[in-house]
């Protein structure tokens, strides 16, 4: 089994071991702010009919102009962001009707909507790397008082799906730009199961608990499928990899993969030919996981998901990989 | 510690920390691997989404009047799990 591929299949307890305690804390700390159920959700007015785009982080949404092309469509349907795309849908004119948070991160999530207390670039080189939202990786503050901005204008505007393991400081954020938060439970491990920390923590706050698929992105999809019972589902953004060229170094686990495995670090990422578009992006231990956690579980729900992405790795049996506009042409029918 | 993860009992058996724990080969994988872990779980074979015992229906039965969303078991009901 290659490298990658071998550590794809041990992080599902990884995760566990990464978030849960710290999700479990947070959950406490917003146990006093929690109002609504995202259950609401599902009965407040959003976008037309039973379609959906899902908006995620990935760097297709800048090659393909992805968001442009769906506000010029002029989409009727539901529009359902991670947190990671929020300044990205802002910027180009989309103002999504919901926005889903989960990271317990206590620094770096908050500044996907805008962080007021940055007031220097900060040691963490996170927003300098990633490949998620290249307008952070220039001036930091300027993007950052920019996104202040537009989520201070937009944000009484847009709904927030707001998982109970989400940083006490991104949901004072969204607090204060009057959003309006809607709460679930991550799903952290078998409910069934005597001791089930997801059983406790739907005791505790009664809140449902989402199978979140390992990253904000998944569960966005998720939530839109399980929660908003849309039915016909178009996924922007999410590429689960990094395009052609883009160095190791700007890749978001490359600090961690160096240190677990030194010289050797590059073995661990993974070339995945898409030959929907004649191009190899490459992929890390993580976004190969994700990727075959969203194909296995695309697979059995009853809705139909099309990937138009236009790009990295997330295609196979269960998702019809498509061009934007077809899928929204589909969409009116 | 959060409260939530505190028991509420205590054990008889002394439980020792073996102090080269930390430094084992294995603990120091199993920080690194956690560090490559993804921002939310995933529980394999799990359905969706979990709405407790009371609840046997997805949230999107749950709005009055649409019986196309009420056939969407396959994405919430509780007993149904993936492959």
């Amino acid at each position: 089994m290659e490298l990658g591929r071998k550590i794809a299949s041990a992080l599902e307890a990884a995760t566990f071991e990464r978030v849960a305690a710290v999700g479990l804390a947070n959950a406490e700390r917003n146990r006093p702010r929690i109002i609504r159920s995202v259950l609401e959700l599902a009965e407040t007015p959003l976008g037309a009919g039973d379609v959906a785009i899902v908006v995620g982080a990935g760097p297709s949404l800048q090659r393909r102009r992805s968001l442009e092309r769906l506000r010029v469509s002029g989409f009727a349907g539901t529009v359902v962001a991670a947190d990671g795309a929020l300044g990205a849908c802002l910027r180009a004119g989309v103002m999504p009707h919901v926005v889903v948070s989960v990271d317990p991160h206590p620094e770096r999530i908050v500044r996907w909507f805008g962080d007021p207390t940055l007031t220097a670039a900060p040691a963490d080189d996170y927003f300098r790397r990633q490949e998620m939202d290249p307008v952070h990786r220039d001036d930091e503050l300027a993007a950052n008082r920019a996104l202040l901005k537009l989520v201070d204008a937009y944000g009484p505007k847009i709904k927030v799906a707001a998982a109970t393991s989400a940083a006490p400081a991104v949901v004072e954020r969204c607090e204060q730009a009057r959003m309006e938060l809607y709460w679930w439970n991550p799903m952290y491990d078998d409910y069934d199961q005597p001791g089930s920390l997801s059983r406790r923590l739907w005791e505790m706050n009664g809140l449902p608990c989402l199978n979140g698929g390992g990253n904000v992105g998944t569960a966005a999809w998720v939530l839109t499928h399980a929660v908003l019972g849309k039915r016909r589902i178009g996924l922007v953004g999410m590429d689960f990899g990094y395009a052609p060229g883009t160095p190791y170094e700007k890749t978001q686990y490359y600090p961690e993969l160096l240190q677990l495995l030194g010289g050797r670090f590059a073995e661990a990422y993974t070339q995945v030919p898409n030959p929907h578009v004649g191009e190899t992006w490459f992929c890390d231990p993580a976004y190969l996981w994700f990727r075959d956690v969203f194909l296995a579980t695309a697979r059995e729900a009853d809705c139909e998901t099309f990937n138009c992405t236009e790009g990295g790795i997330l295609f196979g049996d269960g998702i019809e990989f498509t061009p934007l506009e077809e899928f929204l042409t589909r969409a009116e029918r | 510690m959060p409260e939530f993860l505190k028991g509420n009992y205590k054990v008889d058996a002394t439980i020792e920390d073996k102090a080269d724990a930390a430094d084992s080969t294995d603990e120091f994988e199993k920080k690194a691997l956690s560090r490559l872990g993804g921002s939310i779980c995933f529980v394999s074979k799990k359905s969706l989404i979990w709405q407790g015992e009371a609840a046997t229906r997805p949230a999107s039965q749950g709005t009055p009047g649409n019986d196309d969303k009420a056939k969407t078991d396959g994405a919430g009901t509780k007993d149904s799990q993936r492959a």
